[in-house]
């Protein structure tokens, strides 16, 4: 079954041109990523040419909007790096192009351009994933696919394998994959550190929960907000396979925001005890730091007879 | 980031929101005057970004202007809770025949914006809910649709403002929804939202906004002039404001400490690391701060955040994790080479490299033979040695100043 996005889906970037869209577009065509354009009203008509994973040269034409861009690749999902002030108009853009999936790296986007176009895209049934993430990276439904890299999480850092992984952070995110690359990923997916994101970790831990080839998951929260707790509830009630969860931001200061928008512990609410306690209340073992997490979940897929 | 009070009450003001007079002073003598103007009895309120200054004692009645002075005498020093009094605000104390709490904020959870509503206000609505849920309204706007005069009709009506004008409640929540949306807030709140008035009078009572407390989105300061009229950098820590000056996220702590690392989650969790190595060291070193390198980590760069880092004068050592993701370890194991040849203050730096040719730039770090850089293999170690380090540095500073004292 897919999880998240098919293998060898058709994608477009969206700020291909610029400098982060450029590095990243050549990155994750390396990886394996289908990319077949990119979209740039201002550079409409031209052609950017980049080696993929064979080394083939690909032109990627620049469109001039995403709905030319979806009619010319049929691109099943998007990848944004446009900068904060025009990242609202290239999400509505690409919603109203009918790209099912939408994943935004952009850091800085206004809560009230996130929050409408999260609205928007529920209604449409569309998929958005962040803002202000690593993205998301699959690696392939079969043991010889490679999967899809959308955005900027490094490849080459793991392999396919039984885990799943959603975090609020991009650093930790690469750190856990590290600490487990030798049992592997079936996906790994960047929530993203802001207020309101597109994909929640509740709905990154279901996804994962409902997909056969996902035997556990690992989830990175941090400080702000009750993402962590909303897992803990339904987990309580719901969650069959192993779930392992780091929390960052224990010496995190009341009412100082800890370098992510979303990351602030406010009127004594979203401490990362807080968290820690909700999730072992339901069972959920929180790790002391990455490296013990990784270490509990391999104990955990050793006694169980999965690795 | 949060404003004052005044400043809220001037967003009110400017949507039309009902606020009794008032005069923003910046010294005793000003607040004399203000009152003067304003008439008596008036209210001192000790400008703060905290609630419960009431209780802390920051906001007193005057009855003529000796008292007046006076009190703000006493008010502006003030601290509430750690939070530094700037200037009061002198306003027209009312008569107050009931109080309401109605705020709105960005509600995560369900992703769109939060109206809580209560006709228990004038205290603390968390108190309220906690003990009576079913006093307080939790309602719901959707931020793909516009709320309308009509939709804040219903809104009034489903709160219920018993003793108020339906109509002129619904007024104030369309407006304080336009000071919300306009001025890109994550929380309006009007605390109390009072009905003020004279008991024997129908025609003078009127729902006012007795208090403000309003947060602005610091992601859509680009849109609003960055904020220049809000601009507030008293009380702000000086190495904070040099760190934003420089484009970098830095938190002061009350440790010893420094961290340095890529990524907000690393860094958060770097300082877990080194308060959880301390505490199983049996000592109570702390980290120092929070700063984010970012992406990038160029020698400059590098260069600035150790300085910063290092101009705190608790620091007894440098905790640098570096996750290398599409940032290269050699870059930054260059970088901090440069750094350390930049900055006049030195002090231990604990090194750790995962990821993206860590190997490369530890080995580039153990090539130089620096003796102020300790290298570390996994981020557990590096903490512990950090922790470790400055512990001794402490020790020895303390034992040092026993012997100066001795020796006097």
């Amino acid at each position: 079954m897919t999880l998240f996005v098919t293998d060898n889906a058709p994608v477009i970037v969206q700020g291909m041109t610029g400098h982060q869209g450029m590095t990243h577009t050549a990155r994750m065509l390396k990886a394996g990523t289908n990319i077949l354009g990119g979209v740039n009203a201002r550079k409409a008509g031209q052609v950017v040419e980049l080696p993929d994973a064979t080394g083939a040269v690909r032109k990627l034409p620049v469109f001039a909007n995403c709905t030319e861009a979806r009619q010319a690749t049929g691109a099943e999902a998007s990848v944004v790096f446009v900068p904060p002030r025009f990242a609202k108009g290239a999400i509505i853009e690409a919603i109203e192009a009918g790209i099912p999936l939408i994943v935004v790296i952009t850091e800085g986007i206004p809560v009230a351009d996130t929050a409408y176009c999260v609205a928007y895209a529920m209604r449409k049934g569309v998929r958005i994933v962040g803002p202000n993430c690593p993205g998301l990276a699959t690696f392939g439904e079969t043991p010889d696919s490679k999967g899809t890299n959308l955005g900027i999480i490094p490849d080459g850092i793991v392999k396919r394998g039984p885990l799943g992984l959603v975090s609020k952070s991009g650093t930790l995110t690469y750190q856990l994959m590290g600490e487990l690359s030798d049992i592997g990923f079936t996906a790994a997916l960047g929530a993203g550190g802001d207020p309101i994101v597109g994909t929640t970790l509740l709905e990154a831990v279901q996804m994962y929960a409902d997909d056969d080839n996902t035997k556990g998951v690992v989830m990175i929260g941090e400080i702000g907000g009750n993402a962590e707790q909303e897992v803990a509830e339904w987990a309580r009630t719901h969650m069959t396979k192993p779930l392992v969860a780091y929390i960052a931001g224990f010496t995190a200061p009341e009412g100082k925001q800890m370098g992510h928008a979303g990351a602030i512990v406010s009127g004594g609410k979203g401490s990362a005890a807080d968290k820690k306690q909700a999730l072992e209340a339901v069972g959920i073992p929180v790790g002391r730091t990455p490296g013990q997490t990784a270490q509990i979940m391999r104990k955990i897929l050793t006694d169980r007879g999965i690795i | 980031m949060d404003l004052y009070e005044y400043q809220g009450r001037q967003l009110f003001m400017e949507k039309g929101i009902p606020v009794p007079e008032g005069i923003y002073a910046l010294t005793a003598e000003e607040a004399g005057e203000a009152a003067d103007k304003i008439g008596y009895p008036c209210v001192i309120k000790g400008q703060a970004k905290i609630g419960h200054r009431g209780q802390a004692g920051a906001v007193k009645i005057a009855n003529n202007h000796d008292e007046a002075v006076a009190l703000a005498e006493r008010i502006l020093p003030m601290e509430v809770r750690g939070h530094k009094v700037h200037g009061v605000l002198v306003c027209e104390a009312a008569n107050i025949l009931h109080e309401y709490y109605v705020s709105i904020s960005v509600d995560r959870t369900s992703r769109d914006y939060d109206v809580l509503a209560t006709a228990a206000g004038g205290t603390e609505v968390e108190e309220i809910a906690r003990k009576h849920p079913e006093y307080v309204k939790r309602l719901h706007i959707d931020p793909y649709k516009d709320f309308t005069l009509a939709d804040a009709k219903v809104m009034a009506e489903q709160i219920g403002f018993y003793h108020a004008d339906n109509d002129q409640a619904a007024e104030i929540l369309l407006k304080m929804w336009q000071t919300f949306k306009d001025n890109d807030a994550t929380l309006v709140e009007i605390n109390p939202l009072a009905k003020i008035g004279d008991p024997n009078d129908e025609s003078s009572k009127m729902l006012c906004a007795l208090d403000s407390k309003v947060s602005l989105d610091g992601n859509a300061a680009f849109r609003h002039d960055g904020w220049k009229r809000f601009d507030d950098t008293t009380g702000e820590d000086p190495l904070e404001l040099r760190a934003k000056a420089h484009g970098l996220h830095y938190v002061r702590l009350n440790g010893q400490v420094g961290v340095i690392g890529n990524g907000a989650g690393l860094v958060m969790s770097s300082l877990d690391a080194v308060a959880d190595a301390a505490e199983q060291q049996g000592t109570d070193i702390k980290p120092a701060n929070f700063l984010d390198i970012g992406g990038g980590a160029s020698a400059e760069v590098m260069a600035e955040c150790l300085s910063i880092v290092l101009a705190d004068p608790n620091v007894r050592d440098v905790f640098v994790n570096v996750y290398g993701g599409i940032t290269s370890c050699q870059l930054v194991a260059e970088g901090i080479l440069e750094a350390l040849k930049a900055i006049e203050r030195t002090a231990p730096i604990i090194v750790r490299f995962d990821g993206n040719a860590a190997a490369e730039g530890l080995e580039t770090l153990e090539n130089a033979h620096n003796d102020s850089i300790v290298v570390a293999r996994t981020m557990e170690e590096a903490a512990a040695e950090a922790a470790r380090i400055a512990a001794e540095l402490e020790n020895a500073q303390f034992s040092d100043a026993t012997k100066e004292g001795e020796n006097l």
